[in-house]
């Protein structure tokens, strides 16, 4: 079980940092096309922002805000997205990720359909894996509970 | 030709500061002193290193994202010595003296 | 100005490997953490260096942003554990 830091520097910067280590992350998952970054290196970025509340805030603190029954409820969110955007295209009438088919539901070109599925892929690939790196963090300093 | 000088004089001042704090972590004879010279000199040195590069490159987005670098990194760096200086405190390293030999 | 960048960079990456001696030879644990930590505040401004360098000055820019946010928490985290564990 990690305690709380009782030291007042360390948990007043980590608690000023933390918004904008999140802000970042979320540039970082949206800039994927054109600067280096996407879906699993801003995922990675919003998991360590979690990490770093739970070395210093201690584990029952960060588990009060985000709590083990919603980091569950993310994983599943995250998986569900990527594969039903494949799943959607699918249906539709092409192959499985092929984007282009998605211009004929919204009402866009096909250059335009495939960039917004690449996006809404990043997406769900980026809850996906900073609910995963947070459970899996939990559950090694825990001892398996 | 005004702005390329200030770059310059920028980098070269903060190249001098790596150094010394470089050569303070190899030569003193305590940790605690050792932990001074790394944690006060290089955050100037990357203070003035990274207004230098900002001010080469003109007055644009990239920058201000230089700049943001900066003041990050002038928060962080000082509170990530004081997390070591406390650790090395609880587990009991005590100050130097002069006199003793080097640990 | 490439030639400037280039010497200043070799100079940095010179001073690398003083700080390295620090960080395989320290005679105790927290001694290596501080120089480890050094490695890092170096390696963030020789980032810079080489995207000004090549050219591309945004893609770098990104890219020291994110090794300093990562540098920060691995710093916290190695201290906390040697507090609550004790000198090895």
């Amino acid at each position: 079980m990690i305690r709380t830091t009782d030291d007042v520097i360390i948990k007043t910067v980590s608690r000023i940092f933390t918004p904008f280590i999140q802000i970042f992350a979320l540039y970082v998952i949206m800039h994927g096309h054109y600067s280096p970054g996407g879906g699993f290196q801003g995922g990675v970025i919003l998991g360590a922002g979690f990490i770093l509340l739970v070395i210093t805030q201690g584990l029952d603190e960060t588990r009060r805000r985000f709590s083990q029954k919603l980091d569950t409820i993310f994983c599943s969110i995250g998986l569900l997205v990527y594969s039903g955007i494949g799943m959607l295209c699918l249906i539709i009438g092409g192959n499985y990720l092929d984007y282009s088919k998605l211009s004929k539901i919204l009402p866009v070109l096909a250059a335009k359909a495939r960039s917004l599925g690449i996006l809404g892929v990043e997406i769900g690939v980026g809850i996906g894996v900073m609910a995963v790196m947070y459970s899996i963090f939990s559950d090694i300093v825990t001892g398996g509970e | 030709m005004f702005i390329k000088i200030l770059s310059i004089s920028f980098i070269l001042t903060g190249f001098f500061f790596f150094t010394t704090a470089t050569i303070g972590l190899l030569r003193f004879p305590d940790f605690f002193c050792r932990l001074h010279a790394t944690g006060k000199g290089d955050t100037l040195a990357v203070l003035l290193s990274l207004i230098g590069l900002a001010i080469y490159n003109g007055f644009s987005l990239t920058s201000l994202k230089i700049v943001s670098i900066a003041v990050f990194y002038f928060v962080a760096q000082p509170t990530g010595t004081h997390a070591i200086s406390r650790a090395a405190l609880r587990c009991g390293v005590k100050p130097w003296a002069k006199g003793e030999e080097r640990r | 100005m490439q030639q400037f960048f280039l010497i200043v960079g070799t100079g940095l990456c010179f001073l690398v490997l003083l700080c390295l001696y620090r960080g395989v030879f320290g005679p105790t644990v927290l001694n290596r953490l501080a120089g480890i930590s050094a490695i890092g505040t170096k390696t963030l401004v020789i980032l810079l260096l080489m995207g000004f360098i090549y050219g591309r000055v945004d893609m770098f820019v990104d890219i020291s942003m994110v090794y300093s946010i990562l540098n920060f928490i691995g710093t916290l985290a190695v201290a906390k554990y040697l507090e609550t564990k004790g000198e090895v």
